[in-house]
Protein backbone atom coordinates (compact mmCIF):
# COMPACT_ATOMS: atom_id res chain seq x y z
CA UNK A 1 0.00 0.00 0.00
CA UNK A 2 1.53 3.30 -1.16
CA UNK A 3 1.42 6.21 1.55
CA UNK A 4 -1.60 8.87 -0.78
CA UNK A 5 -2.31 11.83 2.22
CA UNK A 6 -5.72 11.71 1.02
CA UNK A 7 -6.13 8.22 2.29
CA UNK A 8 -4.19 8.92 5.62
CA UNK A 9 -6.34 11.94 6.05
CA UNK A 10 -9.22 9.73 5.46
CA UNK A 11 -8.08 6.70 8.00
CA UNK A 12 -7.46 9.24 10.72
CA UNK A 13 -10.62 10.72 10.19
CA UNK A 14 -12.32 7.24 10.65
CA UNK A 15 -9.93 6.26 13.65
CA UNK A 16 -11.14 9.49 15.53
CA UNK A 17 -14.40 8.84 14.64
CA UNK A 18 -14.65 5.73 15.79
CA UNK A 19 -12.48 6.28 18.83
CA UNK A 20 -10.07 3.61 18.27
CA UNK A 21 -7.10 4.17 20.45
CA UNK A 22 -4.00 2.47 18.27
CA UNK A 23 -4.09 1.05 15.01
CA UNK A 24 -1.69 -1.30 12.98
CA UNK A 25 -1.62 -2.14 9.42
CA UNK A 26 1.14 -4.12 7.62
CA UNK A 27 1.15 -4.85 4.06
CA UNK A 28 3.79 -5.60 1.35
CA UNK A 29 6.65 -4.63 3.60
CA UNK A 30 5.44 -2.09 5.06
CA UNK A 31 4.18 -1.56 8.36
CA UNK A 32 1.98 1.64 9.86
CA UNK A 33 1.20 1.76 13.35
CA UNK A 34 -0.97 4.89 14.84
CA UNK A 35 -1.34 5.47 17.89
CA UNK A 36 -3.81 8.55 19.25
CA UNK A 37 -2.94 10.72 21.71
CA UNK A 38 -5.14 13.08 23.62
CA UNK A 39 -4.08 15.62 21.20
CA UNK A 40 -2.00 14.70 18.35
CA UNK A 41 -3.52 12.06 16.30
CA UNK A 42 -0.35 10.82 14.74
CA UNK A 43 2.67 8.34 16.22
CA UNK A 44 5.95 7.05 15.35
CA UNK A 45 6.47 8.35 11.95
CA UNK A 46 9.32 5.39 11.92
CA UNK A 47 6.26 3.02 11.49
CA UNK A 48 7.40 3.23 7.52
CA UNK A 49 10.28 1.47 7.61
CA UNK A 50 9.78 -1.75 5.76
CA UNK A 51 9.42 -4.43 8.47
CA UNK A 52 11.99 -6.50 9.31
CA UNK A 53 12.27 -10.19 7.31
CA UNK A 54 10.67 -13.07 9.30
CA UNK A 55 10.66 -15.48 6.86
CA UNK A 56 9.71 -19.28 7.07
CA UNK A 57 9.97 -21.43 3.85
CA UNK A 58 6.97 -22.70 3.12
CA UNK A 59 7.70 -27.07 3.36
CA UNK A 60 8.01 -28.06 0.35
CA UNK A 61 5.06 -30.68 1.13
CA UNK A 62 2.40 -28.09 1.81
CA UNK A 63 3.08 -25.99 -1.50
CA UNK A 64 0.32 -23.39 -2.03
CA UNK A 65 -2.92 -24.14 -4.19
CA UNK A 66 -1.53 -23.02 -7.15
CA UNK A 67 -3.83 -22.57 -10.58
CA UNK A 68 -2.21 -24.70 -13.77
CA UNK A 69 -1.02 -22.57 -16.44
CA UNK A 70 -4.22 -21.84 -18.65
CA UNK A 71 -4.04 -22.93 -22.36
CA UNK A 72 -2.26 -20.79 -24.55
CA UNK A 73 1.24 -19.46 -24.39
CA UNK A 74 1.89 -18.99 -20.58
CA UNK A 75 5.52 -19.38 -19.13
CA UNK A 76 5.95 -19.44 -15.37
CA UNK A 77 9.56 -17.72 -14.08
CA UNK A 78 10.63 -20.13 -11.02
CA UNK A 79 13.50 -19.05 -8.69
CA UNK A 80 16.99 -19.76 -9.47
CA UNK A 81 18.19 -19.19 -6.05
CA UNK A 82 17.13 -19.76 -2.36
CA UNK A 83 16.63 -16.50 -1.03
CA UNK A 84 14.38 -13.12 -0.41
CA UNK A 85 12.42 -11.87 -3.01
CA UNK A 86 11.81 -8.10 -3.55
CA UNK A 87 9.52 -7.09 -6.29
CA UNK A 88 11.12 -3.38 -6.12
CA UNK A 89 15.34 -2.61 -6.46
CA UNK A 90 14.92 -0.70 -2.93
CA UNK A 91 12.30 -0.31 0.11
CA UNK A 92 10.94 3.23 -1.32
CA UNK A 93 11.09 2.18 -4.69
CA UNK A 94 8.37 1.42 -6.85
CA UNK A 95 7.94 -2.07 -8.12
CA UNK A 96 10.37 -3.46 -11.34
CA UNK A 97 6.57 -4.94 -12.89
CA UNK A 98 3.26 -5.64 -11.58
CA UNK A 99 0.35 -7.46 -12.94
CA UNK A 100 0.03 -6.44 -16.37
CA UNK A 101 2.72 -4.81 -17.12
CA UNK A 102 4.45 -5.15 -20.80
CA UNK A 103 8.07 -6.64 -20.33
CA UNK A 104 10.23 -7.51 -23.06
CA UNK A 105 13.14 -10.41 -23.01
CA UNK A 106 16.06 -9.54 -20.34
CA UNK A 107 13.58 -6.81 -18.77
CA UNK A 108 14.75 -7.29 -14.85
CA UNK A 109 11.32 -8.32 -12.92
CA UNK A 110 12.41 -8.86 -9.32
CA UNK A 111 15.86 -9.18 -7.07
CA UNK A 112 16.50 -12.38 -5.06
CA UNK A 113 18.30 -11.66 -2.20
CA UNK A 114 20.71 -14.17 -1.29
CA UNK A 115 23.40 -13.72 0.84
CA UNK A 116 24.05 -10.43 0.92
CA UNK A 117 23.85 -10.30 -2.49
CA UNK A 118 21.14 -9.13 -4.69
CA UNK A 119 20.13 -10.94 -7.86
CA UNK A 120 18.32 -9.55 -10.48
CA UNK A 121 15.51 -12.14 -12.43
CA UNK A 122 15.24 -11.11 -15.71
CA UNK A 123 12.01 -12.14 -18.22
CA UNK A 124 13.26 -14.97 -20.52
CA UNK A 125 11.22 -13.79 -23.08
CA UNK A 126 8.63 -10.90 -24.16
CA UNK A 127 5.35 -10.65 -22.48
CA UNK A 128 2.58 -9.64 -20.11
CA UNK A 129 2.85 -10.36 -16.26
CA UNK A 130 -0.12 -12.38 -15.75
CA UNK A 131 0.53 -13.18 -12.27
CA UNK A 132 2.69 -12.38 -9.50
CA UNK A 133 3.21 -15.76 -7.06
CA UNK A 134 5.86 -14.49 -4.49
CA UNK A 135 5.24 -11.98 -1.72
CA UNK A 136 7.44 -9.41 -1.71
CA UNK A 137 10.21 -9.59 1.70
CA UNK A 138 9.32 -13.38 1.56
CA UNK A 139 12.06 -15.96 1.29
CA UNK A 140 11.87 -18.42 -1.55
CA UNK A 141 13.41 -21.50 -2.50
CA UNK A 142 14.90 -23.08 -5.58
CA UNK A 143 12.42 -23.88 -8.04
CA UNK A 144 9.68 -21.64 -6.38
CA UNK A 145 7.01 -19.82 -9.21
CA UNK A 146 7.87 -16.06 -9.29
CA UNK A 147 5.60 -14.87 -11.73
CA UNK A 148 3.31 -16.24 -14.62
CA UNK A 149 3.99 -14.11 -18.25
CA UNK A 150 1.62 -14.47 -20.83
CA UNK A 151 4.17 -14.59 -23.80
CA UNK A 152 3.79 -11.80 -26.59
CA UNK B 1 21.59 -25.76 22.78
CA UNK B 2 20.50 -24.51 19.46
CA UNK B 3 16.94 -23.61 18.64
CA UNK B 4 17.31 -24.85 14.78
CA UNK B 5 19.12 -27.10 13.24
CA UNK B 6 19.48 -27.25 9.40
CA UNK B 7 20.20 -30.79 8.06
CA UNK B 8 22.27 -30.59 5.17
CA UNK B 9 21.64 -34.15 4.22
CA UNK B 10 19.44 -36.89 2.40
CA UNK B 11 18.38 -40.28 2.87
CA UNK B 12 18.82 -42.22 6.18
CA UNK B 13 21.71 -40.06 7.93
CA UNK B 14 19.00 -37.11 7.05
CA UNK B 15 16.07 -38.65 9.31
CA UNK B 16 19.00 -40.13 12.00
CA UNK B 17 19.68 -36.51 12.62
CA UNK B 18 16.24 -35.25 12.52
CA UNK B 19 15.32 -38.08 15.47
CA UNK B 20 18.64 -36.67 17.20
CA UNK B 21 17.07 -33.11 17.58
CA UNK B 22 13.27 -33.91 17.93
CA UNK B 23 14.95 -35.72 21.21
CA UNK B 24 16.70 -32.84 22.14
CA UNK B 25 13.84 -30.11 21.34
CA UNK B 26 15.76 -28.61 18.56
CA UNK B 27 13.73 -27.32 15.91
CA UNK B 28 14.57 -28.87 12.08
CA UNK B 29 14.73 -27.36 8.76
CA UNK B 30 15.42 -29.69 5.81
CA UNK B 31 17.16 -28.77 2.97
CA UNK B 32 16.30 -30.82 -0.17
CA UNK B 33 16.83 -31.75 -3.97
CA UNK B 34 13.55 -31.42 -6.22
CA UNK B 35 14.19 -35.33 -6.14
CA UNK B 36 13.78 -35.38 -2.41
CA UNK B 37 10.76 -32.96 -1.99
CA UNK B 38 9.19 -36.36 -0.47
CA UNK B 39 11.67 -37.52 1.48
CA UNK B 40 10.23 -38.85 4.72
CA UNK B 41 12.69 -36.60 6.64
CA UNK B 42 11.44 -33.49 4.63
CA UNK B 43 7.81 -33.90 5.18
CA UNK B 44 8.86 -34.90 8.82
CA UNK B 45 10.79 -31.59 9.39
CA UNK B 46 9.52 -28.13 10.84
CA UNK B 47 10.43 -26.18 7.44
CA UNK B 48 11.65 -27.28 4.61
CA UNK B 49 13.89 -24.99 1.73
CA UNK B 50 14.43 -26.58 -1.79
CA UNK B 51 17.58 -25.84 -2.71
CA UNK B 52 18.25 -26.83 -6.39
CA UNK B 53 17.76 -29.78 -9.10
CA UNK B 54 18.74 -33.37 -8.40
CA UNK B 55 22.40 -32.94 -9.19
CA UNK B 56 24.44 -33.13 -6.11
CA UNK B 57 26.65 -29.94 -7.11
CA UNK B 58 23.69 -28.09 -7.61
CA UNK B 59 22.05 -29.13 -4.30
CA UNK B 60 23.70 -31.17 -1.43
CA UNK B 61 27.26 -29.82 -2.16
CA UNK B 62 25.94 -26.24 -3.35
CA UNK B 63 27.27 -24.06 -0.53
CA UNK B 64 25.54 -20.79 -1.29
CA UNK B 65 21.77 -22.72 -1.88
CA UNK B 66 22.55 -24.07 2.00
CA UNK B 67 24.02 -21.15 4.09
CA UNK B 68 21.21 -18.75 2.00
CA UNK B 69 18.41 -21.62 3.68
CA UNK B 70 19.74 -21.42 6.80
CA UNK B 71 19.79 -17.58 6.50
CA UNK B 72 15.95 -17.28 5.62
CA UNK B 73 14.97 -19.87 8.57
CA UNK B 74 17.33 -18.50 11.07
CA UNK B 75 19.28 -21.48 11.42
CA UNK B 76 22.04 -21.07 14.40
CA UNK B 77 23.63 -24.49 13.36
CA UNK B 78 24.16 -27.34 10.26
CA UNK B 79 24.59 -31.02 10.51
CA UNK B 80 26.34 -31.76 7.65
CA UNK B 81 26.07 -35.71 8.26
CA UNK B 82 28.38 -37.70 6.45
CA UNK B 83 29.30 -37.67 2.52
CA UNK B 84 28.94 -34.26 1.11
CA UNK B 85 30.26 -31.58 3.32
CA UNK B 86 30.87 -32.83 5.90
CA UNK B 87 34.43 -33.24 5.66
CA UNK B 88 34.96 -30.29 3.42
CA UNK B 89 36.68 -27.69 5.97
CA UNK B 90 36.06 -24.62 3.59
CA UNK B 91 32.19 -25.06 3.92
CA UNK B 92 33.29 -25.45 8.12
CA UNK B 93 34.75 -22.30 7.74
CA UNK B 94 32.06 -20.52 5.91
CA UNK B 95 29.77 -21.55 8.62
CA UNK B 96 31.71 -20.29 11.01
CA UNK B 97 31.67 -16.54 9.59
CA UNK B 98 28.31 -16.79 8.63
CA UNK B 99 28.02 -17.42 12.28
CA UNK B 100 26.20 -20.74 12.12
CA UNK B 101 27.58 -23.50 14.41
CA UNK B 102 28.97 -26.04 12.18
CA UNK B 103 28.34 -29.84 13.77
CA UNK B 104 31.70 -30.96 13.92
CA UNK B 105 35.61 -30.33 14.77
CA UNK B 106 36.90 -26.91 13.73
CA UNK B 107 38.35 -26.49 10.10
CA UNK B 108 41.62 -26.49 11.43
CA UNK B 109 41.10 -29.92 12.84
CA UNK B 110 39.47 -31.27 9.58
CA UNK B 111 42.55 -30.18 7.92
CA UNK B 112 45.08 -31.56 10.11
CA UNK B 113 43.54 -34.97 10.22
CA UNK B 114 41.93 -34.78 7.19
CA UNK B 115 45.59 -34.89 4.95
CA UNK B 116 46.52 -37.74 4.57
CA UNK B 117 50.40 -36.55 5.19
CA UNK B 118 49.50 -33.96 8.51
CA UNK B 119 47.40 -37.02 9.51
CA UNK B 120 50.16 -39.64 9.11
CA UNK B 121 52.72 -37.17 11.18
CA UNK B 122 50.20 -36.35 13.74
CA UNK B 123 50.17 -40.31 13.91
CA UNK B 124 53.65 -40.78 14.10
CA UNK B 125 53.95 -37.80 16.68
CA UNK B 126 51.39 -39.82 19.24
CA UNK B 127 52.61 -43.13 19.14
CA UNK B 128 50.04 -44.96 16.18
CA UNK B 129 51.26 -47.28 14.51
CA UNK B 130 51.67 -46.51 11.14
CA UNK B 131 52.72 -48.96 7.67
CA UNK B 132 56.10 -48.84 6.56
CA UNK B 133 56.08 -46.23 3.97
CA UNK B 134 58.99 -43.82 2.15
CA UNK B 135 59.16 -40.62 1.16
CA UNK B 136 58.44 -39.78 -2.44
CA UNK B 137 60.63 -42.06 -5.27
CA UNK B 138 63.55 -41.02 -7.35
CA UNK B 139 63.59 -43.27 -9.74
CA UNK B 140 63.36 -46.95 -10.17
CA UNK B 141 66.42 -48.15 -7.98
CA UNK B 142 65.70 -45.93 -4.79
CA UNK B 143 62.03 -47.68 -5.53
CA UNK B 144 63.89 -51.07 -5.10
CA UNK B 145 65.95 -49.87 -2.42
CA UNK B 146 63.14 -48.41 -0.21
CA UNK B 147 61.22 -51.86 -1.18
CA UNK B 148 64.05 -53.79 0.30
CA UNK B 149 63.92 -51.86 3.62
CA UNK B 150 60.44 -52.04 3.93
CA UNK B 151 60.05 -55.20 2.49
CA UNK B 152 57.97 -56.92 0.18
CA UNK B 153 55.39 -56.94 -1.14
CA UNK B 154 54.80 -53.28 -1.42
CA UNK B 155 52.43 -51.16 -2.79
CA UNK B 156 53.09 -47.92 -4.97
CA UNK B 157 50.68 -45.34 -4.60
CA UNK B 158 50.10 -41.57 -6.62
CA UNK B 159 51.23 -38.98 -3.90
CA UNK B 160 48.50 -36.88 -5.68
CA UNK B 161 45.23 -38.90 -5.02
CA UNK B 162 43.86 -42.18 -4.21
CA UNK B 163 40.86 -44.38 -5.96
CA UNK B 164 43.38 -46.92 -7.24
CA UNK B 165 44.84 -44.80 -9.66
CA UNK B 166 48.38 -44.45 -10.11
CA UNK B 167 48.80 -47.99 -7.49
CA UNK B 168 51.23 -51.34 -8.35
CA UNK B 169 51.37 -54.02 -6.17
CA UNK B 170 55.09 -55.06 -6.38
CA UNK B 171 56.56 -58.55 -4.91
CA UNK B 172 59.95 -58.13 -6.40
CA UNK B 173 63.57 -56.16 -7.30
CA UNK B 174 62.00 -57.78 -11.38
CA UNK B 175 59.10 -56.03 -11.29
CA UNK B 176 59.69 -52.83 -10.06
CA UNK B 177 60.94 -50.91 -12.93
CA UNK B 178 58.14 -51.49 -15.11
CA UNK B 179 55.10 -50.84 -12.26
CA UNK B 180 57.55 -47.78 -11.01
CA UNK B 181 57.33 -46.33 -14.48
CA UNK B 182 53.33 -47.23 -15.14
CA UNK B 183 52.64 -46.09 -11.94
CA UNK B 184 54.14 -42.92 -12.79
CA UNK B 185 52.27 -42.68 -16.32
CA UNK B 186 48.72 -43.36 -14.07
CA UNK B 187 49.21 -40.41 -12.04
CA UNK B 188 50.62 -38.27 -14.40
CA UNK B 189 47.61 -38.63 -16.33
CA UNK B 190 44.92 -38.89 -12.96
CA UNK B 191 46.87 -36.23 -10.79
CA UNK B 192 49.01 -33.93 -13.14
CA UNK B 193 50.97 -35.28 -10.54
CA UNK B 194 53.52 -38.23 -11.05
CA UNK B 195 55.12 -38.42 -7.71
CA UNK B 196 54.70 -42.10 -6.24
CA UNK B 197 55.93 -43.56 -3.20
CA UNK B 198 55.59 -46.93 -1.74
CA UNK B 199 54.22 -48.71 1.17
CA UNK B 200 54.19 -51.72 2.93
CA UNK B 201 51.24 -54.29 1.67
CA UNK B 202 49.23 -56.46 3.33
CA UNK B 203 47.82 -59.30 1.68
CA UNK B 204 44.57 -60.02 3.10
CA UNK B 205 43.65 -57.34 6.09
CA UNK B 206 41.34 -56.75 8.26
CA UNK B 207 40.15 -53.19 8.77
CA UNK B 208 39.48 -51.88 12.64
CA UNK B 209 38.25 -48.42 13.05
CA UNK B 210 38.38 -46.82 16.04
CA UNK B 211 35.66 -44.18 17.49
CA UNK B 212 36.28 -41.23 18.90
CA UNK B 213 34.02 -38.09 20.52
CA UNK B 214 35.34 -34.93 22.41
CA UNK B 215 33.43 -32.17 23.74
CA UNK B 216 34.59 -28.07 23.98
CA UNK B 217 35.64 -28.97 27.53
CA UNK B 218 38.75 -31.39 27.52
CA UNK B 219 36.39 -34.29 27.65
CA UNK B 220 37.75 -37.00 25.22
CA UNK B 221 36.36 -40.73 24.91
CA UNK B 222 37.05 -43.69 22.89
CA UNK B 223 33.96 -45.62 22.38
CA UNK B 224 35.77 -49.21 21.00
CA UNK B 225 36.14 -50.03 17.24
CA UNK B 226 34.40 -51.52 14.85
CA UNK B 227 35.02 -54.15 12.42
CA UNK B 228 34.62 -53.13 8.49
CA UNK B 229 36.10 -55.77 6.55
CA UNK B 230 33.47 -57.19 4.75
CA UNK B 231 33.83 -54.72 1.83
CA UNK B 232 34.06 -54.64 -2.28
CA UNK B 233 35.85 -52.11 -4.18
CA UNK B 234 36.62 -49.88 -0.92
CA UNK B 235 33.03 -49.67 -0.40
CA UNK B 236 31.67 -51.28 2.96
CA UNK B 237 28.93 -53.72 3.25
CA UNK B 238 28.62 -55.40 6.07
CA UNK B 239 30.35 -53.27 9.81
CA UNK B 240 30.04 -54.82 13.53
CA UNK B 241 31.23 -54.18 16.76
CA UNK B 242 33.62 -55.41 18.56
CA UNK B 243 35.53 -56.96 16.51
CA UNK B 244 36.19 -60.61 16.83
CA UNK B 245 40.12 -59.56 16.20
CA UNK B 246 40.50 -57.33 19.28
CA UNK B 247 41.43 -58.02 22.58
CA UNK B 248 40.70 -55.85 25.52
CA UNK B 249 43.98 -55.57 26.38
CA UNK B 250 44.81 -53.99 22.82
CA UNK B 251 41.91 -52.46 23.13
CA UNK B 252 42.75 -50.66 26.04
CA UNK B 253 46.51 -49.58 24.43
CA UNK B 254 44.77 -48.32 21.02
CA UNK B 255 42.53 -46.21 23.46
CA UNK B 256 45.34 -44.59 25.51
CA UNK B 257 47.42 -43.66 22.34
CA UNK B 258 44.11 -42.38 20.39
CA UNK B 259 42.80 -40.42 23.23
CA UNK B 260 46.33 -38.55 23.58
CA UNK B 261 46.30 -37.45 19.84
CA UNK B 262 42.58 -36.16 20.06
CA UNK B 263 43.27 -34.80 23.24
CA UNK B 264 46.49 -32.86 21.93
CA UNK B 265 45.48 -32.09 18.46
CA UNK B 266 41.87 -30.23 19.95
CA UNK B 267 39.85 -32.01 18.25
CA UNK B 268 36.07 -32.54 19.09
CA UNK B 269 33.59 -34.50 17.80
CA UNK B 270 32.69 -37.32 16.77
CA UNK B 271 36.29 -38.82 15.10
CA UNK B 272 36.84 -42.15 13.85
CA UNK B 273 39.93 -43.49 13.26
CA UNK B 274 40.79 -46.10 10.86
CA UNK B 275 43.01 -48.92 10.64
CA UNK B 276 44.93 -51.94 8.92
CA UNK B 277 45.60 -55.16 10.62
CA UNK B 278 47.98 -57.17 8.96
CA UNK B 279 47.41 -61.41 9.35
CA UNK B 280 50.29 -60.98 12.69
CA UNK B 281 46.98 -58.95 13.94
CA UNK B 282 49.07 -55.62 13.74
CA UNK B 283 47.59 -52.53 13.74
CA UNK B 284 48.44 -49.77 11.26
CA UNK B 285 46.78 -46.06 11.07
CA UNK B 286 45.28 -45.67 7.69
CA UNK B 287 43.10 -42.30 8.00
CA UNK B 288 40.91 -40.47 9.66
CA UNK B 289 37.65 -39.98 9.30
CA UNK B 290 36.55 -36.29 10.95
CA UNK B 291 32.71 -36.92 10.96
CA UNK B 292 29.77 -39.48 12.18
CA UNK B 293 30.31 -42.72 10.52
CA UNK B 294 27.72 -44.50 8.18
CA UNK B 295 28.33 -47.30 10.67
CA UNK B 296 27.72 -45.69 14.07
CA UNK B 297 24.72 -48.01 14.93
CA UNK B 298 26.79 -50.82 15.88
CA UNK B 299 28.52 -48.41 18.12
CA UNK B 300 25.20 -47.39 19.31
CA UNK B 301 23.81 -50.80 20.03
CA UNK B 302 26.94 -52.36 21.80
CA UNK B 303 27.20 -48.82 23.92
CA UNK B 304 24.17 -47.84 24.56
CA UNK B 305 25.07 -44.45 23.50
CA UNK B 306 23.04 -42.04 21.13
CA UNK B 307 26.31 -40.88 19.15
CA UNK B 308 24.52 -37.98 16.91
CA UNK B 309 22.97 -36.14 20.00
CA UNK B 310 26.42 -36.22 22.09
CA UNK B 311 27.83 -34.95 18.75
CA UNK B 312 24.88 -32.08 18.57
CA UNK B 313 25.47 -31.44 22.71
CA UNK B 314 28.92 -31.12 22.66
CA UNK B 315 28.71 -28.74 19.58
CA UNK B 316 26.28 -26.67 21.18
CA UNK B 317 28.98 -26.39 24.23
CA UNK B 318 27.60 -29.03 26.58
CA UNK B 319 29.68 -30.11 29.27
CA UNK B 320 29.39 -33.86 28.38
CA UNK B 321 29.32 -36.52 31.27
CA UNK B 322 30.50 -39.95 30.38
CA UNK B 323 31.20 -42.57 32.67
CA UNK B 324 34.84 -43.17 32.14
CA UNK B 325 35.46 -45.92 29.17
CA UNK B 326 38.65 -47.07 30.46
CA UNK B 327 37.94 -50.04 31.54
CA UNK B 328 35.78 -50.92 28.58
CA UNK B 329 33.23 -53.75 28.13
CA UNK B 330 30.64 -53.82 25.39
CA UNK B 331 26.74 -54.89 25.91
CA UNK B 332 26.72 -58.63 23.78
CA UNK B 333 27.32 -57.81 19.71
CA UNK B 334 25.63 -55.75 17.11
CA UNK B 335 25.90 -56.44 13.19
CA UNK B 336 24.98 -54.02 10.26
CA UNK B 337 24.04 -54.75 6.92
CA UNK B 338 23.87 -51.77 4.37
CA UNK B 339 20.71 -52.53 2.02
CA UNK B 340 21.65 -50.76 -1.61
CA UNK B 341 19.36 -50.30 -4.69
CA UNK B 342 22.00 -52.88 -6.81
CA UNK B 343 21.20 -55.82 -8.33
CA UNK B 344 23.02 -58.46 -6.38
CA UNK B 345 24.71 -60.21 -9.23
CA UNK B 346 26.05 -57.88 -11.31
CA UNK B 347 25.85 -54.74 -8.34
CA UNK B 348 24.63 -52.31 -10.91
CA UNK B 349 22.22 -49.85 -8.99
CA UNK B 350 18.37 -50.01 -9.15
CA UNK B 351 16.71 -46.68 -8.91
CA UNK B 352 12.90 -46.87 -9.50
CA UNK B 353 9.91 -47.02 -8.00
CA UNK B 354 9.65 -49.06 -4.74
CA UNK B 355 6.27 -50.66 -5.09
CA UNK B 356 6.32 -52.45 -1.87
CA UNK B 357 8.56 -51.98 1.77
CA UNK B 358 8.12 -54.06 4.44
CA UNK B 359 11.49 -53.71 6.80
CA UNK B 360 11.89 -56.41 9.68
CA UNK B 361 11.37 -56.02 13.45
CA UNK B 362 11.32 -57.94 16.69
CA UNK B 363 13.34 -58.25 19.25
CA UNK B 364 17.32 -56.54 18.85
CA UNK B 365 16.65 -55.48 15.36
CA UNK B 366 16.92 -52.11 14.10
CA UNK B 367 16.24 -50.35 10.82
CA UNK B 368 17.50 -46.87 9.51
CA UNK B 369 16.08 -45.63 6.86
CA UNK B 370 14.52 -43.18 5.23
CA UNK B 371 12.22 -45.04 2.05
CA UNK B 372 9.12 -45.95 2.05
CA UNK B 373 6.52 -48.23 -0.21
CA UNK B 374 5.59 -45.49 -2.67
CA UNK B 375 8.88 -43.58 -3.10
CA UNK B 376 10.84 -43.47 -5.93
CA UNK B 377 14.64 -44.11 -5.54
CA UNK B 378 16.11 -41.23 -7.69
CA UNK B 379 19.18 -42.28 -10.08
CA UNK B 380 21.36 -39.27 -8.77
CA UNK B 381 22.58 -40.48 -5.50
CA UNK B 382 24.63 -43.35 -3.80
CA UNK B 383 22.33 -46.70 -3.55
CA UNK B 384 21.54 -47.02 0.14
CA UNK B 385 18.79 -47.90 1.08
CA UNK B 386 18.77 -48.89 4.75
CA UNK B 387 20.55 -50.16 7.29
CA UNK B 388 19.51 -53.28 9.22
CA UNK B 389 21.45 -53.81 12.62
CA UNK B 390 20.48 -56.85 14.80
CA UNK B 391 21.86 -57.12 18.53
CA UNK B 392 21.82 -59.67 20.40
CA UNK B 393 23.87 -61.04 23.52
CA UNK B 394 26.68 -62.81 21.32
CA UNK B 395 27.94 -63.17 17.88
CA UNK B 396 26.88 -65.98 16.99
CA UNK B 397 23.17 -65.03 18.19
CA UNK B 398 23.45 -61.56 16.22
CA UNK B 399 24.62 -63.43 12.50
CA UNK B 400 21.21 -65.44 13.21
CA UNK B 401 19.05 -62.88 14.33
CA UNK B 402 20.37 -60.69 11.05
CA UNK B 403 19.59 -63.96 8.99
CA UNK B 404 16.09 -64.23 10.45
CA UNK B 405 15.52 -59.94 9.76
CA UNK B 406 16.75 -60.56 6.32
CA UNK B 407 14.58 -63.92 5.69
CA UNK B 408 11.50 -61.30 6.11
CA UNK B 409 12.61 -58.19 4.61
CA UNK B 410 9.63 -57.47 1.66
CA UNK B 411 10.81 -55.10 -1.02
CA UNK B 412 9.06 -54.84 -4.41
CA UNK B 413 10.04 -52.44 -7.58
CA UNK B 414 13.61 -52.68 -6.93
CA UNK B 415 16.72 -54.79 -6.51
CA UNK B 416 18.51 -55.11 -3.56
CA UNK B 417 22.10 -56.52 -2.17
CA UNK B 418 19.68 -58.53 0.17
CA UNK B 419 20.48 -61.95 -1.72
CA UNK B 420 24.08 -60.93 -0.71
CA UNK B 421 23.72 -60.08 2.50
CA UNK B 422 22.26 -63.68 3.03
CA UNK B 423 25.34 -65.61 1.48
CA UNK B 424 28.06 -63.30 3.21
CA UNK B 425 26.46 -64.89 6.57
CA UNK B 426 26.33 -67.96 5.12
CA UNK B 427 30.10 -67.80 4.96
CA UNK B 428 32.72 -69.71 6.96
CA UNK B 429 35.35 -66.84 7.59
CA UNK B 430 32.12 -64.90 8.20
CA UNK B 431 30.73 -67.57 10.61
CA UNK B 432 34.22 -67.72 12.18
CA UNK B 433 34.90 -63.98 12.71
CA UNK B 434 37.96 -64.67 10.03
CA UNK B 435 37.29 -62.25 7.39
CA UNK B 436 39.36 -59.86 5.26
CA UNK B 437 38.45 -57.11 3.06
CA UNK B 438 39.05 -59.88 0.42
CA UNK B 439 36.35 -62.30 1.59
CA UNK B 440 33.60 -60.62 -0.62
CA UNK B 441 35.93 -61.04 -4.00
CA UNK B 442 36.61 -64.65 -3.35
CA UNK B 443 32.71 -64.90 -2.50
CA UNK B 444 31.19 -63.16 -5.53
CA UNK B 445 33.78 -64.82 -7.55
CA UNK B 446 34.81 -60.88 -8.51
CA UNK B 447 36.17 -57.53 -7.70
Amino acid sequence: MSLDLDKLRALFDLLAEKDVAEFEHEEEGIRLRIARGARAPIAAPAALIPSPIHPVATPAAAALAETPPPSGDFVDVTSPFVGSFYRSPSPDAPAFVDVGSVVRAGQTLCIIEAMKLMNEIEAECAGTIAEIFAQNGKSVEYGQKLFRIKKA
Amino acid sequence: MFKKILIANRGEIALRILRACRELGVKTVAVHSEADARALHVRFADEAVCIGPPPASKSYLNVPAIISAAEITAADAIHPGYGFLSENAEFARICGKCGITFIGPTPEAMRAWGDKVTARKNAAKFGLPLLAGSAVLESAEHAIREAKRIGYPVILKASGGGGGRGMRIVRSDAEMPDAFASARREAETGFKNPDVYCEKFVERPRHIEFQAFADKHGGVWTLGERECSLQRRHQKVIEEAPSPAMTAKKRQEMAEVIRKAIRETGYTSLGTLEFLMDEKEELYFLEMNTRVQVEHPVTEMVTGLDLVSLQIRAAAGENIDLPDTRPWSFRGHAIECRINAEDPKTFAPWPGLITEWHPPGGTGLRVDSGVYGGWRVPPDYDSLLAKVIAHAPTRKEAIARMRRALDEFIVAGIRTNIALHKALLDDHEVAQGTMTTRTIERITGRG
